[in-house]
Parts: structure tokens; C-alpha cells; sequence
């Protein structure tokens, strides 16, 4: 067993290996660069990366891996209080683009899954129902009278709220009211709210109890960002039961996301020409922001070391059953072509310029490779 | 036989015409419903000895009394009424609850006292934006807050270049509400490909993606192509197919299918029905502001390699609606002079009351907001304010609620934006006043 999974890391290395031999060559073939030595910038630090990479069984991709993307993303425990409590508190607002993203991501290859018909705002919604109320519930009376369509019928926004519990991992009550005022009948109310040891979590930052009067209200900090860390949560708990996570979507969709995060971590830092306008632009901030080289995005260099990576990313977090949802078929081609475009807001344009916001994750992954490279270059 | 003459008019309900006379009433109607009410509080609360106010009970006997009172024959007006008082006395009910273990009974009800008289002159202030005859337009505040939200988000100017030039300007501090306003939550509801050739539909999540899809395209591996208008020069051109390459489950058939006019709206055009590239008229702003660096080839002719930023396609698309807001799509209209309205309104409580009044909830909830905001949008629509279409703001109170209820989840930028907005309101006020 462990000899076969051995085998399968090794082969894994290998080829990433060969992807960025072949990004090295690619990226020797054309120049889209338009800072002087960018493009020998990128060179250098892809040789560097396939020089020191496979040392130690790949001890480099193992700690960004292991100790960064999943600590902060996607935590490797069974309990669900633990995994969002992890995600939550690695938040900053930089991070938050990032994790948005992450879920716009996923919003738009499989907005079936998570709600019908929408492309964004059913999370806003969410966040609005409960800033409504001060006990820290929704009702499904309650969200349709606030979204619903009069127009079609009440069950239609009730299954979609029940959708999207499943998705978040909120918990549901039923209240049965045995005759109602207006027609004598039963009626049946389902409140949905976090569970108790979420809310143990929430409590600290995210809702302000009122004991004397009994209210609990979400304070201004509850934002969607605490629905897709309980999104994130959810599956990193659930991630060896595919139909519960959404199939191959999902594998495909995240391995692809940590996979970009960590190549953006390991992309080298350039010094531009104090005359460049760019550091005149008013949206470059030096303190914060980097230029990176452009060409590492370029879809001949990209797709040779994102596949790998992705594999590798699926392999780590998910073991067999994830590495065998990440086949080259055209939809997770992409699905992966798709991720390329995505973090945008944290990535920005400018002046036709790629530039990283400095986030916490980006650099302490990019620590781990200066580290570990040092640490070679002294031996 | 009925004497009553028939209307020989064929308008449908909701749309007729409505006269700056018609709406301004409107808008005040509830406003000077709320005032009084607020000022019957705060002089039984100053009446009131303070004792007396560590009994709850007393406050409810209180309300349902002033309850009886009312003699308004307006169902919807009294029922509002109701409503208000009751969040009110409720509000001052938690307050003294929850404080009367850790403050002075007597410094409480000067607390609400205050809060009180804060909260009345903020809706006084509210009543008094504008005047019925727009007499002296130019220095009221409504016309003077107008034209500074305008000039930031949605700037006039004689020309587009003028228009782009502003709105890029304004950037620095504000593109999240520049994008913002041009995003509207209600974009399912929209045509990608008009019948109305004309019509400018706001940008959904999907045509921002697209829109950045072609950013990272343009800067990352772009082809050259003649530049049509202009002899030895070549602009950058992109494949149309690359941009739809990564969507799955014909996820975006509609937009590659109006690709044409979504291109139009960002600047660019379709060249041998394959391509993406610049507008003639764009090139020379992207030129102007560097999004275009010219460099000559050995053969002679002139290239032009774009370094676009976020912002450069964003603010055509804004820039564009802006010297066309006769032709905004009804999404568009709504969503805008909501943000407007919203924006005014807010910047006028952020000025006039403290942060911790006690009252702001019931300014904010959006059983108020839904009151006074759709007649506020409706006047900044008029052509001496936004100059939109005020016919395409919608009445459903449906309508209302599906665009309202998103008032509340608002961007960080827009906060900024907001005490800008106060700030600008003490300024404004300080300038009168010396004058």
C-alpha cells in the first residue's frame, strides 16, 4: 500500500518535473513580456523550482501544501466546528478576494448545484435574511416574503432554501402549528441556523448577544464570506464522500484554485526602472502589491505545470479518490481554463502589468520555498 | 345615463406622467409623518420624570394612548404611523433595559433626548433637500449632492474622452462604486440582445467575467492586426473564441451570442467577425493614458501593444452609459438612481446623527427606506439632477423589495463613499453660512 503510494507521488513529481521543462522551453520560444528581464526573472526561478523541488520527496510541495493551503482553506479533520473555525480565522480582507473567488468559481461551472438560476447574489441574500432578524434564525416564510417571486409558487424558494442549508451545513427545526389563524389547518415552519458549535465560533466576532433582552443580532462583520468558509468547511469534512461534495466538479474546481494559489506563491518578484509609470500609477501600491512576470500565465507556459500541480494539489488533499476524479477530459480542461482567469481582485492589472497583492498565504508559502532554497544552497 | 366624462386618454396606470409637483409631495408625505412623532416622544420623554422611565410598562401605557389619538383616515398612513411609534418606544424600551444597571437613569433619558432631537433634525433636514418651485436650484442640496455623487460615478461632459478622462480621475478612490452602480442585482431580468438596438443593459456576473477574461487577454498574448482607420499602424486584436474557451454546458451562449453589442459597450469591435479589437475612437484615449504603448517595427509600421489595467475596460462600459443614460436599460435606471438616492440619504444621516444613536436602525430598516427612497430616486431622475428616464422606475412594491433588500450589503467603498458625502454636507453647510 504504502509502496504503491510511493509510486504514485513519485510519478506525480515526475511530472511536474516534465511540465516545467517544457514551460521553460515554451517560455524560451516567445517574449510577452514588457519589463527587461522578466522573462529571465521567470526562467531562473522555474529552474530553480525544478532543481529543488524534488528534494527530500518533495518536501517543498508537501509543507505548502500540508501546512498553508490546508490550514488556511481547507483543514484535514473530520470536525466541522474545527475545519470552519481554521478557515474563518485565517481570514483577512485580502484573503476574503480570495476565497470569493473561489466560490464565484464554482458558482458559475455548477450554479445548478447550489441554487437554480442564479449567478451571485442567492449568498447576499442569505446574509440579508438573517441581518434581518434578531434571533439568529431564517424561516422559509420569512426568505420568501423577502426574494420570493409572488408569482411562482411558495415551494419553489423553500427547496431552494433547503438546497443551500445542505450546501453550507446549516441545521433546520420545524415548528408544527396545529391550526393557523387564517384557515384552521396544520402548518409547518422550518427555521434553519448554524449549528451550536459554529455559533460557540460566531459568537466571538460575527453576532452580538443581547442576554438582558434575549436578542441575538449579527454584527456588521457577518458577511457572506462566513457562508463560503462554512461552504469550504463543509467539504473539506466531507471530502472522501463525493456525492455529498458535488462529484467531480468540486475536486476538479478546487484542486485547480489551491493549485493557482500556490503557483502565484512561487511566481518571482521584479524590480522595475524608477522611471516606469507604473509605480506612478495611482492604483500600484508599493507597500502591498509586486509586480510579477506575465508570461507564467500565458497558456503555453501555464497548462504544462498547472495539470501536474493540479494533481498533485488533488492527491495531497483528497488521496486516490480525488487524483482519480482529475482526468483530462475536455469539461476539466476547462474547468481548469476557467481558474486561470479567476482572482482577478486580488490580481490586478495594471498598465498591462501583473501584480500580486502581498496576502498572508501568498507569502508564507513563498517563504517556505526562499527557506527551504536557502537551506540547500548552504548545505 | 352617467354624466361622468370618459378619459379619453389610454395610458396605462403607474405610467403617466409625473410632474416634479406630482412626486415631490410624495417623497414628503411620510417624512412629515415621522417628524411629529418623534417630536411627541421626545416631549413626553422630557416631561416625563426620569423615575418613572425604569418602568417599562409605563412607556406601553403611554404609546397605546398616543395610539388612540390618531385620526388619520389613510389606511396606509396610519398604519405606517403605528408601525413607527412602536419601533420607536420599543427601541427607547431596550435602551433603558439594557442600560439601567450602568447608567444614571437621569443621564438616560437626556440620552434619548438627544438621540430624539438629532434624529427630528435629520428628518427636517430630509424634508427640506429641495423646494416645490426649485427656486434657487443651485444651492440646494438635493441639486448640490446630486451633482457630486454625479461627478464621481457617473460623470457629463461634452465630449466621451471628457467623460472617461473623469471618471478615470475618480478611480483612484472610488472604481468599487464605479463598478458597483453598474452592476445591478436584478440582471437575470435582462436582455443581452435587445430588441432595442439602443437599450444598455447593466453588467452581470457573467459579462464581468467575460470583460476580465479579455483583459487578461489583451495583456497576456495578443495578435496584431491593420489598424482599418489608419494606414502603417496595427492595433491589438484577440481571438473571440479564446474569450468563451473556458465556459462549460453552453454556460454562455446568450453572451457569445450578443457578443457584438457587449463588445460595443467596452469599447471595442468585431473584425472579420473573429476578432476583438479597439474602437478607432478608443485607441486614442487607451494612447492618451498609456493603456497603448506605440513602438515602431523594422518595417516601418507602428505597433500598438496594449497594457490595459482593471479599470480600463470598466470605465468605457460606465463612460458609455453615462453620455447615453437616455437609453439605460429599466434594471439600469432602477439600480442607479437607487444608489443615488441611497447614497444621499445615508450621507444625510451619517452628518446629522452620531454613531450611536439609537434611532438609526429605524432609518435604516427598510419598511422606512421603502417610504422615502423610490420618490427620492424618482427626482434625481429629473433632467436637472440624473437626467434618466424616470418612467422606467419601477412601482411593484415586489420590485421594490427585490432591489431594496439589497441596500443593505454594502460595499466597503461605499461606506468611504459616504462619509465623503457627510463631509461634503458640513462643508457645504459651514460655505453657506459664511456667506
Amino acid at each position: 500500500m504504502i509502496e504503491a503510494q510511493n509510486m504514485t507521488w513519485n510519478k506525480l513529481l515526475d511530472e511536474f518535473q516534465g511540465g516545467l521543462e517544457k514551460a521553460i522551453e515554451e517560455l524560451q520560444k516567445r517574449d510577452v513580456e514588457n519589463i527587461p528581464g522578466a522573462k529571465e526573472a521567470l526562467i531562473q526561478r522555474l529552474n530553480n523550482i525544478k532543481l529543488h523541488f524534488p528534494k527530500n520527496n518533495g518536501e517543498i510541495l508537501l509543507k505548502s501544501i500540508n501546512d498553508k493551503i490546508q490550514n488556511t482553506f481547507f483543514p484535514n479533520t473530520k470536525s466541522f466546528a474545527e475545519a470552519f473555525e481554521k478557515i474563518l480565522k485565517s481570514r483577512t480582507h485580502e484573503q476574503d478576494f480570495i476565497i470569493n473567488e473561489l466560490l464565484n468559481g464554482f458558482v458559475t461551472s455548477k450554479a445548478k448545484a447550489i441554487a437554480s438560476g442564479t449567478q451571485g447574489p442567492i449568498i447576499d441574500r442569505m446574509v440579508e435574511a438573517f441581518s434581518k432578524r434578531d434571533d439568529f434564525h431564517i424561516v422559509d416564510h420569512q426568505f420568501f416574503a423577502m426574494f420570493g417571486d409572488p408569482n411562482k409558487p411558495h415551494h419553489y424558494v423553500k427547496n431552494q432554501l433547503k438546497e443551500l442549508a445542505r450546501v453550507f451545513g446549516l441545521i433546520s427545526k420545524e415548528l408544527v402549528i396545529e391550526k393557523d389563524v387564517r384557515r384552521s389547518e396544520e402548518k409547518v415552519y422550518t427555521f434553519y441556523t448554524f449549528p451550536d458549535e459554529i455559533i460557540k465560533i460566531l459568537k466571538e466576532k460575527y453576532l452580538v448577544i443581547d442576554r438582558e433582552l434575549g436578542y441575538t443580532y449579527v454584527s456588521r462583520e457577518f458577511d457572506r464570506n462566513v457562508f463560503i468558509c462554512m461552504f469550504l468547511a463543509n467539504i473539506a469534512i466531507n471530502r472522501d464522500d463525493l456525492e455529498k461534495i458535488g462529484s467531480s466538479y468540486t475536486v476538479n474546481g478546487i484542486s485547480a484554485i489551491f493549485a493557482l494559489i500556490l503557483l502565484l506563491s512561487f511566481m518571482p518578484k521584479l524590480s522595475v526602472d524608477e522611471t516606469n509609470p507604473i509605480l506612478n500609477d495611482p492604483n500600484f501600491d508599493n507597500r502591498n502589491m509586486s509586480i510579477i512576470p506575465k508570461s507564467w500565465m500565458m497558456k503555453q507556459v501555464l497548462e504544462p505545470l498547472f495539470e501536474p500541480l493540479i494533481k498533485i494539489v488533488a492527491y495531497r488533499i483528497g488521496g486516490g479518490l480525488w487524483f482519480s476524479k482529475i482526468i483530462n477530459s475536455e469539461i476539466n480542461k476547462k474547468i481548469h481554463n476557467q481558474i486561470r482567469f479567476l482572482l482577478k481582485d486580488v490580481n490586478k492589472w495594471i498598465l498591462g502589468n501583473l501584480c500580486r497583492v502581498e496576502i498572508p498565504i501568498f507569502i508564507e508559502i513563498s517563504n517556505i520555498f526562499t527557506e527551504i532554497l536557502v537551506g540547500y544552497k548552504e548545505e | 345615463m352617467s354624466y361622468k366624462k370618459k378619459s379619453t386618454r389610454t395610458v396605462k396606470p403607474g405610467r403617466k406622467r409625473e410632474k416634479w409637483t406630482d412626486i415631490l409631495p410624495r417623497y414628503l408625505t411620510f417624512l412629515s409623518h415621522m417628524r411629529p412623532i418623534l417630536r411627541e416622544t421626545r416631549r413626553i420623554i422630557i416631561d416625563l420624570d426620569a423615575d418613572l422611565l425604569l418602568d417599562t410598562e409605563i412607556l406601553d401605557k403611554i404609546r397605546q394612548e398616543e395610539e388612540k389619538r390618531n385620526i388619520r383616515k389613510v389606511r396606509a398612513l396610519s398604519e405606517f404611523s403605528a408601525m413607527y411609534r412602536s419601533n420607536i418606544y420599543e427601541i427607547i424600551k431596550d435602551f433603558i433595559v439594557k442600560y439601567r444597571e450602568k447608567i444614571p437613569i437621569i443621564d438616560i433619558k437626556d440620552y434619548i433626548v438627544d438621540f430624539l432631537h438629532e434624529s427630528i433634525d435629520a428628518l427636517n433636514f430630509l424634508r427640506h433637500i429641495t423646494n416645490p418651485d426649485e427656486l434657487n436650484l443651485e444651492n440646494t442640496y438635493l441639486y448640490r449632492l446630486v451633482k457630486f455623487i454625479e461627478d464621481k460615478l457617473f460623470s457629463r461632459g461634452a465630449n466621451f474622452k471628457i467623460i472617461y478622462n473623469n471618471l478615470l480621475d475618480n478611480s483612484t478612490n472610488f472604481y468599487e462604486c464605479q463598478r458597483h452602480i453598474l452592476q445591478p442585482h436584478t440582471f437575470y431580468r435582462e436582455n443581452l440582445e435587445n430588441p432595442d438596438y439602443f437599450e444598455i443593459p447593466g453588467i452581470s456576473p457573467k459579462i464581468y467575467q467575460i470583460l476580465n477574461n479579455i483583459t487578461s487577454l489583451f495583456n497576456l498574448d495578443p495578435n496584431f492586426g491593420e489598424f482599418p482607420e489608419r494606414e502603417n499602424y496595427e492595433i491589438p486584436i484577440i481571438l473571440k473564441n479564446d474569450v468563451f474557451l473556458p465556459y462549460i454546458d453552453s454556460i454562455a451562449n446568450s453572451e457569445e451570442e450578443a457578443i457584438e453589442k457587449i463588445a460595443e459597450r467596452m469599447g471595442l469591435r468585431l473584425i472579420d467577425e473573429i476578432f476583438l479589437a479597439p474602437q478607432e475612437e478608443f485607441v486614442e484615449i487607451l494612447l492618451e493614458h498609456n493603456f497603448l504603448r506605440d513602438n515602431k517595427q523594422s518595417d516601418g509600421t507602428i505597433r500598438l501593444y496594449p497594457q490595459f489595467s482593471n479599470e480600463t475596460l470598466i470605465l468605457y462600459y460606465l463612460a458609455f452609459a453615462s453620455q447615453r443614460r437616455g437609453f439605460l436599460s429599466k434594471e439600469l435606471v432602477n439600480w442607479i438612481s437607487m444608489n443615488f438616492a441611497f447614497l444621499i440619504y445615508m450621507g444625510i444621516l451619517k452628518w446629522k446623527l452620531s454613531d450611536e444613536n439609537i434611532f438609526y436602525t429605524i432609518f435604516e430598516d427598510l419598511q422606512t427606506n421603502e417610504k422615502v427612497l423610490p420618490y427620492l430616486m424618482k427626482l434625481i431622475c429629473f433632467p436637472n439632477y440624473l437626467g434618466l428616464d424616470k418612467m422606467k422606475i419601477r412601482d411593484s412594491i415586489q420590485y421594490r423589495k427585490e432591489i431594496f433588500n439589497f441596500i443593505g450589503s454594502q460595499i466597503e467603498n461605499l461606506k468611504d463613499f459616504i462619509d465623503e458625502i457627510a463631509q461634503y454636507c458640513e462643508n457645504f453647510e459651514n460655505k453657506s453660512k459664511n456667506t
